[in-house]
């Protein structure tokens, strides 16, 4: 069982924190043996936000906090991942292969070089904040897709302008070109 | 595989395969290269990705202190603003502020300690061994004459120096190649205190200018520009009124081109002039003068007008009247400085002014003494001379130069002297002529890399913070002085002992106030001055030592350049590419010629005239202009660097090789000298000017109005010529654009927008060029560099049009600026004629330019009657291109929120498009809407005359829809029907009769 701590959430809006007692319907993370076959890019350290977002349950924006102030969603520093695992070592021999490499980072002061897999061209301007404003803080998955069951970070919608325009089409808001090019 | 694959090109594919089988998998948009996100190690409290934050500091470009806030955005300082709670600036910078920015992350900069080895070239070292080094050189020097040469430095930094020196046995010096030698002497020999007093132009009637840049370069421009144009901006309310401002110098500055009127007195009969006045007002009580003034009598006596008049050349009637005008204003202000005072009698120039003043009641009402500006402070030119003889004599052992360049300013005295020296040390930041001379050098940090505390005037505590992390080793030099002093402790912790509260036990609490606030502000009490009672050397002599000498020679003056200053700006290129304000030359030096002088010579423009002074010669390019009298020339200073960079080392010529080194009798140098000018065998070259015409040829693009005709202005009135539109014509022109509006109202044209909108103040803007340089910054605007502003190919969104003004004899009287930017027109010309529609017109008025749907036909430049539309005929951001305009470490300067355009793309001013879309985003977070005044564009917000007023027309309670509705107000080229969204309003001037010398 994974030790759970009182987590105090940074930006913690819209979600509810989950009680035990709903352990039944729990989504519980799969062994991964072959991550081979995982689509996305490899990252440095093996993160799986089946376990964090989908098992633990916490919240997108514990992490990525800047997203409902700001157009970057922010990626969370260092000290936010030993927050927990400084005292959350793994259970498995290959959780704890991994969570070694985060304190040995933090150890060092070299945080890892995450690959990013949602990407913008240079040209496009992205505001997270109006979309969470508009579409609220548990929508992360309508572009990102189901992230809380993904072991790898995978990119799921093709982030092409007609995909976006398409979206702003059917809730009727702007699609004026220089909202996003400028 | 049947198809034959030559195997070169089979590597290749697979090459591409192998190493963006990452990148395309990734992001699946196209083959860009894999982006890695590094996280924090510990999030800072204060910074939100995305989002900026803001820090106060001082700039330290000029000696004027004024406050700066800084855009920080994830630890990269990206523009300067004007800190809104500093009393010097009120939250206004001018260009070489904004440009702070490049010193900072200029690719020149010294980036770590660097020592002079055996073979004469400098070479890396650590700051321990530089250190140990350099305590031994220091106890070795003891005795043997140490000297620490420091700029204007008013400040703790100063302090610990002084300290410092003291406990060797050293002394401290300041240099400034302005250093305003003559105002001190002559406020001394006027009132007996040798200190600079504070100036309120907001408050005067009437403005008169002997030689005083109070508008580039003279003490405060920033603070004084915007003082100005309070009081000479037309001001519509009851009564009308503006003050008139008078121009006396023998050539128009930036400051001069905004005067109602030029008297283009001979050099070196200001001050007469100013004597001459006096006596006018005070025989026909014009004034209630002073009683002590009486004594005055005897030197005024012999300066009544008629006697003096033809030595001026100015006639008697126009020096009555000028006297009359400033004396019934109620308000007069007379200021002396720049030209005039940059002769052997400038401090008897001085004097004279300041008796006007006197007479007229100005002491103690708009001139305050008791403010002691920091640039009145330091050592003299006649000091720096005896310590230069002193160096050459072998006195000096061991030197040390911090924010100064006395090699570029005094070049042939002052290198000389430097290689009698032992041992000279250099804290520059870069490689300039002082520091390429000297034997070690220790990199200060950048004024926004550090800590620091100084007193632009009493009253005053400027406050200085880092703003980013240092970008390279260096160190602060206050650190090194305390070190090398054998104290413990930081230069952090010193200034904060000696500028923080008595109690420490409030500190934390003090500094997160003062911090935040930018500095500690008060007001210094008003020291009253009474006349001096020996006023024997008032009278300036009309002795023509500086006139020529013999009938082959001119006189030459040598000015300082408003950008470049006394060449410090020239490594930077946004100061080098921003256009002259008043020769619209940029990045080289030229020459102004009078067109008689120029006709009688057979020159034309661009020819070089080589200029030979008895101290040394140069040749500078011809500018052939009306605003400078037939028998001046004038060049300005700031090119001709020997080192400094890639962008300033071996460009055009240095205007100090003119002059000598001998001080004057006041102590000052001499700027204006004579010299032989003769035409070169050199072939012409074609100036790099972005001008076009510098008449404005009837087309309504400035419109001027006088003082009587503004005043008579009523709500409604259309005082501007448009043309009619012909009966013919008039359903096409009149009802077209709007029916094509009103088809066009779908989706997301339908309903209420705001239509953003600009207006111009033309009587508040002086041509300043501040927003040209904060355009810049804020939209990351390539700079092209000279061979490319030469092919007009200049990138430069807004730009200022100089517009001589004439009276009715031709004979130019000042010059009409105006900015030129896109006007966002309602019936574009641009946007019909693009084929992909990258040019089109956004619901809420801009016409918006899509980048990435640009294939750069140019057909929409060529439409533009404006011209006001850019093309990238180069990629400026390429990586070692040959037109790079960022190289590393100067695209850290550049804004996130702005795309970074490539080659083939079109751009243009687009109403900072990212600050409307900041400000609505903001206001949806927070659940209202955008207010008028929240969206501040980068020119409005930088201009020290608050001429620009940004907003939305359809917003009727808006400053800026009030503003559209003024009578003054017009569109450029409005009989175009291009329906723009910039309403100018029309510059009005105190016309009177005028006079010319």
């Amino acid at each position: 069982m994974v030790l759970i701590l009182a987590l105090p959430p940074a930006a913690l809006s819209g979600q509810q924190a989950q009680s035990a007692s709903s352990q039944s319907s729990r989504y519980q993370a799969p062994v991964i043996s072959d991550t081979g076959a995982l689509k996305g890019p490899r990252q440095p350290i093996f993160f799986r936000h089946d376990i964090h977002a989908g098992q633990d349950q916490i919240p997108c924006m514990y992490c990525h906090y800047s997203a409902s102030i700001s157009s970057e969603p922010g990626i969370p520093s260092l000290q936010t991942c030993i927050g927990c695992h400084q005292l959350i070592g793994g259970t498995t021999p290959a959780h704890q292969a991994e969570i070694k490499k985060v304190r040995d980072a933090w150890r060092e002061r070299k945080p890892p070089e995450w690959i990013r897999v949602h990407a913008l061209p240079g040209f496009v301007r992205f505001p997270h904040m109006r979309h969470i404003k508009a579409l609220g803080t548990t929508a992360c998955v309508t572009c990102h897709g189901d992230v809380q069951k993904m072991a790898q970070v995978a990119q799921v919608s093709t982030l092409r302008m007609g995909w976006c325009v398409s979206c702003h089409v059917k809730n009727n808001v702007t699609r004026d070109c220089s909202v996003c090019h400028y | 595989m049947t198809d034959s694959i030559d195997r070169r090109r089979f590597l290749k594919v697979l090459g591409v395969t192998s190493a963006g089988a990452a990148a395309v998998t990734a992001c699946g948009i196209g083959p860009e290269p894999t982006e890695r996100l590094i996280p924090y190690l510990v999030q800072p409290e204060d910074q939100i990705p995305g989002t900026a934050t803001y820090y106060a500091t001082t700039c330290r470009e000029c000696a004027a202190g004024c406050g700066v806030r800084v855009r920080v955005r994830e630890g990269r300082a990206v523009k300067l603003e004007g800190n809104p709670d500093s009393p010097i600036n009120r939250g206004r910078l001018c260009a070489r502020g904004q440009a702070a920015l490049q010193g900072l992350y200029n690719p020149d900069r010294i980036s770590h300690p660097l020592v002079r080895n055996a073979s004469g070239t400098f070479e890396a070292i650590d700051w321990d061994g530089a250190l140990l080094r350099l305590s031994a050189k220091v106890r070795e020097a003891q005795g043997k004459g140490i000297v620490f040469l420091t700029g204007a430095e008013q400040s703790t930094f100063g302090d610990l120096v002084d300290e410092w020196m003291k406990q060797v046995g050293g002394r401290r010096m300041s240099y400034e190649a302005f250093g305003f030698e003559a105002l001190r002497a002559g406020n001394r020999m006027a009132f007996g205190t040798a200190t600079l007093p504070s100036y309120d132009f907001a408050n005067a009637k009437y403005v008169l200018s002997f030689g005083a840049d109070f508008l580039d370069t003279w003490l405060s421009p920033v603070e004084f520009q915007n003082g100005f144009s309070r009081a000479h901006a037309f001001d519509a309310g009851r009564p009308a009124s503006m003050a008139k401002f008078v121009y006396v110098g023998p050539r128009l500055s930036l400051t001069g081109m905004n005067a109602d009127e030029w008297i283009a007195a001979r050099p070196g009969t200001e001050g007469t002039l100013a004597l001459a006045m006096a006596q006018v007002i005070m025989s026909q009580h014009l004034a209630r003068v002073p009683a002590d003034a009486s004594r005055l009598v005897s030197v005024l006596g012999a300066h009544r007008p008629s006697a003096v008049a033809q030595a001026i050349g100015i006639d008697e009637a126009t020096i009555v009247r000028l006297a009359r005008e400033f004396a019934r204003s109620g308000g007069g202000l007379a200021v002396a400085g720049g030209m005039a005072t940059q002769g052997a009698n400038g401090a008897a120039t001085v004097a004279a002014v300041n008796i006007l003043n006197y007479v007229v009641g100005a002491v103690g009402t708009l001139v305050k003494f008791g403010a002691d500006l920091a640039i009145g402070s330091t050592n003299s030119f006649a000091e720096l001379a005896t310590l230069t003889s002193d160096m050459a004599a072998g006195r000096v052992a061991l030197l040390f130069v911090h924010g100064t360049n006395p090699a570029h300013s005094l070049p042939g005295a002052f290198q000389q002297a430097l290689d009698k020296v032992a041992y000279k040390v250099s804290f520059s930041s870069y490689l300039d002529e002082t520091a390429a001379a000297c034997d070690l050098i220790l990199p200060d940090h950048h004024p926004l890399e550090q800590w620091g505390a100084s007193r632009p005037r009493a009253g005053i505590t400027a406050l200085q913070q880092p703003v980013v992390q240092p970008v390279f080793d260096t160190r602060p030099t206050g650190d090194v002085i305390l070190k090398l002093a054998g104290k413990a402790g930081t230069f952090e912790e010193y200034f904060k002992g000696k500028v923080g509260p008595r109690v420490q036990n409030n500190a934390d609490q003090f500094w997160l106030e003062k911090l935040a606030l930018g500095g500690i502000y008060g007001t210094a009490p008003t020291r009253a001055v009474r006349l001096a009672t020996d006023l024997s050397a008032v009278a300036p002599s009309l002795e023509k030592t500086s006139g020529p000498a013999g009938v082959e020679e001119q006189t030459v003056v040598v000015f300082p350049h408003p950008a470049l200053h006394d060449g410090r700006g020239a490594n930077k290129p946004w100061l080098q590419e921003l256009p002259d304000p008043v020769s619209k030359i940029a990045w080289h030096s030229w020459v102004e010629v009078h067109p008689d002088t120029a006709a009688k010579w057979g020159l034309a423009t661009g020819d070089f005239l080589l200029l030979k002074s008895p101290f040394g010669a140069q040749k500078f390019p011809t500018w052939i202009t009306p605003s400078v009298r037939p028998d001046v020339l004038a060049v300005p200073t700031g090119q001709g660097h020997t080192a400094y960079g890639r962008y300033a080392k071996d460009r055009s010529a240095n205007a100090f090789e003119l002059l000598g080194a001998q001080a004057t009798a006041y102590g000052g140098r001499a700027f204006i000298v004579s010299a032989s000018a003769t035409k070169t065998a050199e072939h012409q070259r074609k100036l790099a000017t972005i001008e076009g015409n510098a008449r404005d040829l009837g087309m309504g693009t400035t419109e001027v109005l006088p003082l009587a005709r503004a005043k008579a202005l009523r709500p409604g009135d259309h005082p501007f010529h448009f043309e009619e539109t012909p009966e013919y014509a008039k359903d096409a022109v009149e009802w077209w654009a709007e029916r094509q509006h009103e088809q066009a109202e779908i989706g997301n044209y339908k309903g209420e927008q705001p239509r953003w909108g600009l207006a111009i103040d033309l009587s508040k803007c002086t041509g300043c060029s501040a927003c040209v340089t904060a355009c810049y910054a804020e939209n990351n605007i390539p700079t092209v560099g000279e061979e490319l502003t030469e092919r007009r190919r200049e990138m430069a969104w807004l730009r200022l049009e100089r517009y001589w003004r004439v009276d009715e004899h031709d004979n130019v009287q000042g010059a009409v600026s105006q900015p030129m930017l896109c006007q966002q027109c309602g019936n574009a010309p641009c946007e019909p004629v693009c084929p992909v529609f990258a040019a089109y017109h956004t619901p809420d008025g801009l016409n918006g330019q899509v980048y990435n749907r640009c294939v750069g036909t140019r057909y929409c430049s060529n439409n533009c009657p404006y011209k006001v539309r850019y093309f990238n005929w180069y990629n400026y951001a390429e990586r070692d291109g040959k037109y790079e305009a960022f190289p590393e470490p100067l695209s850290m300067l550049l804004n996130p929120d702005v795309t970074v355009r490539e080659k083939g793309v079109m751009e243009k001013c687009t109403f900072c498009v990212q600050r409307i879309r900041g400000a609505q985003n903001q206001a949806r977070l927070e659940n209202r809407n955008v207010r008028d005044g929240d969206i501040v564009t980068a020119c409005q917000q930088t201009c020290p005359s608050e001429a620009i007023v940004f907003g939305d027309l359809n917003d009727r309670h808006s400053r800026v829809f009030e503003l559209a509705g003024n009578p003054r107000g017009y569109h450029v080229l409005a009989g175009l029907n291009t329906k723009p969204a910039i309403t100018y309003l029309a510059r009005v001037v105190a016309q009177d009769t005028t006079s010319h010398g």
